[in-house]
């Protein structure tokens, strides 16, 4: 009866509805909007800055996506990254680096696999069973660090992020590649298009005879080794393995993902959106320190635009609803 | 508006009661459904009026206007003489009117003392729960089951029966007046049953208003004083008096055509179209909804699962499918034994099923029309892309051939109609091309157009090779489209008869569930047990000559009387011509020697619930028939209304 829209000029009329759009133009708005505020926002320097920024937290988010597409979350994610870099940590004084940052990231997997076990083959709420691994994750890293940061880094890690390539550092191409691939997966891959299908209806994708227990697993394996992964540039960063680190990050990625566009009940969001979502929240830190505002504020300040964005998405739906 | 009942007065004796609710001309809407168009009922005070119609009929829909769970779009209502207007259950339950549902409304983790008082926690004030216990003992014992209902227990873990116990004196702790009960035996053991009866009665003595909401036809003339019936949302017999019916009269108000024409269609076998076997389900057993289905199809053939709703057609399916445990029995593809234990395994073995709900069980409400088409290929795809290019050339043709517009493939199929959508997921499971689909009801929440077109294609399907196994309770669908039907009735497949003896009226008479029939089957076999021969359970129709067997059991070397459980047949075309011509005077011996005795089964207020029958070989020693007369009357007598119940 009423598919007007569909009857438009499809192109034009699907950019202008999807979210991804929407949600880059409110970045844009931001950004526009701190630049007043701040001559230095836009300058190329500070451009930099908030794209290095956004590496720990995008690559965190992107397995964020990757859960909560299926209708899941991992809490996990700030504790699962604060134990793998005590892993890297103490690996880094046995082993050659790249065997260090592997063992690192098979940690962050195995953690996810048990989550993902739990989540789906016991049916646990996702909730529960990654605020236990939470809790695990964060005392295993203070045990296995003696209570201490490691800072017996060895130089060499900095090279992840310090080199560059064309005049880009190389942990934020690592970033934008690790979005390309993420994107490609979702977009064309039977895996990406069954995590969606689960998420959006899970007994219809298991009636059409699709995988689901597999690729209801495979997310939160994802995202506790891209946990181990953002917490190794963080560490080439610092120089130093802190069983603290990581904390609350689960909260900044949650909301990325949230702010771009994903649906916590499963089945809709972008790996684009994400994208945005992550940018989002770094400039307005970034522009909100660049104005000297208390930390204290920052997050009432990214607390609130999380909540707008969501009442807006929300209002635009009722309409198009009606 | 007010209170003047459109329906002519039925001319009763009794008919100087005032009604107490009076609904006329309801019509409500649903979607592109008109679920009710013109319904009217009339209900007394201290009757027990039940509201009969065949699936889809609208007797719930028309419950639930009365209970106020939703609004009418048009139509009066009265109630007391006055008219009534109900916004909210609430408000129905204020005027004093309850319905009693079959998914019950109770919260599980309260206590019965808590939900039975439910409605009075949305009060101000304190509750007594001294107060609340003196009284819920009082209306128990109203009812005659002070110690059924331990009212500390959590409702949780009461049985279906205690549920529903709690939902009845939950309406009485609001003094209700007229209560609702729609299908209230359907999840009650025999003896239950006997006990709800006993309650409804001892409401009805009271001088209660009750509706009686069923398609169990029995059960109706036990406990029932009149009778209104739909058809298609609309009241086609309005209160006509119980006593006055038999199930022909009944049946012939649901159906909406005369019982005589029925057995006029031969059953010409299709010669040699029989393709190889491709399904195969030998004592399919899912508890607690499937307890013993037996059914095959060839390849080419269009199979029906015919029924009323609840009687494990679909969860029948869905145990063939992988969706849900087996308990017992085999499945066969191509006559190789297969074990499904999730639906990949089924679909891999080439069976495809359409699911019933099509929003919950078959569409991804995220993914696009392509996406939606291309599910079934995604779960059988090997490789790590999504391998659609090889589909391309099958997908355009389908597209084709069920008018899908291909220019909308990236469109969300939330946007398509219901109809649409179920061409989509129809396809979806032509695009691996299966050697089985099964569709649960595929019609429904379709536009008359498109109903056609899926039923051409199913058609087209099964031409191609595919064995299509069609679930439906639109029973003139069933007949239209399928070319033999299976009919299953409480979890027992029990008939298994080509379309073209069948007919709507047959049908309903084979899918209606019979309380009865356990304990009849059992004199049938102890018959057997003690004087051999064969005996059988069978409604008759002596003007037609024809009857409709329920029941058979038989010894070895017993003479052919040429029934079978589920088949109709002429008197002339069965071995005892003679014998049901002279039902229930005495032995008749056939010319071929055998003898062979029929006697009637009336329940205690006289409906009949068919006849059953003994015949002997030649020369074998006749019983007495007096004393089996009078045994086959034990069998029937206990009435659980007049009875006391335990």
């Amino acid at each position: 009866m009423t598919q007007i829209t569909a009857s438009l000029p499809s192109g034009l009329a699907r950019i202008g509805r999807s979210l991804e759009m929407r949600m880059l133009g409110l970045a844009l708005v931001i950004a526009c909007g701190l630049s007043l505020l701040s001559p230095y926002f836009l300058t190329q320097n500070n451009i930099f800055n908030i794209l290095d920024q956004s590496v720990v937290i995008g690559i965190v988010a992107v397995g964020m996506t990757f859960v909560i597409l299926t209708g899941g979350i991992d809490l996990s994610v700030g504790s699962v990254a604060g134990l793998t870099g005590i892993v890297l940590g103490l690996a880094l004084g046995e082993l050659p680096i790249p065997l260090a940052i592997l063992c690192a990231v098979a940690a962050g997997g195995v953690i996810g696999l048990c989550s993902g076990v739990l989540v789906a083959v016991f049916g646990l709420a996702p909730f529960v069973v990654t605020l236990g691994m939470m809790a695990i994750a964060r005392s295993l890293a203070y045990i296995f660090s003696g209570q201490t940061a490691i800072s017996s880094i060895p130089m060499g890690l900095s090279d992840i992020v310090y080199s560059t390539v064309l005049g880009i550092p190389a942990n934020v191409l690592f970033l934008l590649a690790l979005y390309a691939l993420a994107w490609a997966y979702l977009t064309f891959s039977k895996g990406g298009r069954t995590i969606y299908a689960v998420g959006s209806n899970r007994e219809a994708a298991r009636a059409a005879g699709l995988n689901v227990l597999a690729y209801s697993v495979l997310p939160y394996v994802i995202s506790g080794a891209l946990a181990a992964v953002a917490i190794t540039f963080s560490i080439a960063q610092i120089l130093s393995a802190d069983p603290l680190a990581g904390n609350q990050m689960e909260l900044d990625a949650i909301a990325a993902v949230v702010i771009g566009g994903a649906s916590l009940y499963g089945g809709r969001g972008s790996i684009i959106g994400t994208l945005i979502g992550v940018l989002i929240m770094v400039m307005i830190r970034n522009g909100l320190n660049l104005m000297g505002v208390s930390p204290f504020w920052q997050g009432t300040a990214i607390g609130s635009i999380i909540i707008l964005a969501l009442l807006a998405e929300r209002l635009v739906n009722w309409r198009a609803a009606r | 508006m007010q209170h003047a009942p459109s329906l002519p007065e039925p001319s009763l004796p009794e008919a100087d009661t005032a009604p107490a609710l009076v609904a006329s001309g309801i019509g409500k809407r649903f979607g592109s459904t008109q679920a009710l168009a013109n319904a009217a009922l009339e209900v007394r005070a201290g009757e027990v009026h039940g509201l009969l119609g065949a699936n889809g009929a609208g007797k719930s829909t028309l419950s639930r206007i009365i209970s106020g769970h939703i609004t009418r779009d048009e139509g009066s209502l009265s109630w007391r003489g006055r008219p009534l207007a109900l916004r909210s259950t609430r408000e129905a339950l204020d005027m004093g009117i309850a319905l009693v549902a079959q998914e019950t409304s109770l919260a599980p983790d309260l206590s019965v003392l808590e939900n039975i008082f439910l409605p009075e926690l949305g009060r101000p004030g304190r509750l007594s729960y001294t107060g609340m216990r003196r009284r819920a003992q009082a209306i128990l014992a109203r009812l005659g089951r002070e110690h059924a209902l331990p009212l500390e227990a959590e409702v949780r873990g009461l049985s279906a029966a205690q549920r529903q116990l709690v939902e009845i004196a939950k309406a009485l702790a609001l003094d209700a007046s007229l209560l609702i009960f729609d299908e209230p035996t359907a999840s009650l053991s025999p003896s239950e049953v006997d006990r709800l009866f006993d309650i409804i009665s001892r409401l009805r003595d009271d001088g209660r208003a009750l509706i009686f909401v069923s398609h169990r036809l029995e059960e109706v003339f036990t406990i029932t004083d009149r009778v209104t019936i739909l058809r298609e949302g609309r009241t086609v017999a309005a209160s006509l008096p119980t006593a006055g019916l038999g199930q022909a009269d009944i049946i012939r108000h649901m159906v909406g055509r005369e019982l005589g024409a029925i057995y006029a269609t031969p059953g010409p076998e299709r010669p040699g179209e029989a393709g190889a076997m491709a399904l195969e389900v030998r004592g399919l057993r899912a508890a607690p909804h499937v307890r013993d289905v037996s059914f095959s199809v060839r390849a080419g053939e269009i199979l029906g699962l015919g029924g009323l709703v609840g009687a494990g057609r679909s969860e029948a399916a869905e145990a063939i499918f992988g969706l849900r445990r087996r308990d017992a029995g085999t499945i066969r593809i191509s006559g190789r034994e297969i074990a499904p234990r999730k639906p990949a395994d089924a679909i891999r073995h080439g069976i495809g099923l359409v699911a019933e709900d099509r929003r919950a069980q078959n569409i991804v409400p995220d993914l696009t029309v392509r996406e939606n088409l291309m599910l079934a290929h995604i779960g059988r795809h090997r490789g790590f892309g999504l391998g659609y290019g090889k589909r391309r050339a099958r997908l355009a043709e389908l597209l084709e051939k069920l008018g899908l517009p291909p220019n909308r493939l990236d469109a969300s199929l939330l946007t398509f109609s219901g109809g649409m959508q179920q061409k989509v997921i129809i396809a979806r499971w032509l695009l691996i091309d299966p050697a089985v689909l099964i569709l649960d009801e595929p019609t429904k929440g379709v536009d008359i157009g498109t109903r056609s077109a899926i039923y051409r294609i199913l058609r087209e399907i099964a031409d191609a090779g595919v064995a299509v196994v069609v679930i439906s309770s639109d029973f003139e669908e069933l007949l239209g489209v399928t070319e033999r039907v299976v009919v299953m009735s409480d979890g027992i497949s029990i008939a298994d008869l080509p379309t073209a003896m069948l007919t709507e009226e047959k049908l309903t008479l084979l899918a209606a569930p019979r309380s009865s029939a356990g304990r009849t089957l059992a004199a049938l076999e102890a018959l057997v047990a003690e004087h051999g021969g064969s005996a059988f359970w069978a409604l008759l129709e002596p003007g037609a000559e024809e009857l409709i067997c329920l029941g058979h059991v038989a010894l070895p070397g017993a003479p052919d009387t040429g029934l079978s459980p589920g088949a109709a047949a002429h008197y002339a075309d069965t071995g005892i011509p003679a014998a049901l011509r002279a039902a229930a005077e005495g032995f008749v011996t056939e010319p071929g020697g055998h003898t062979s005795l029929v006697l009637p089964m009336r329940n205690a207020r006289g409906h009949d619930l068919g006849h059953i029958g003994l015949t002997l070989p030649a020369g074998a020693p006749l019983p007495d028939a007096a004393e089996l007369r009078a045994r086959m009357e034990a069998l029937t007598a206990p009435d659980p209304v007049s009875g006391d119940a335990p």
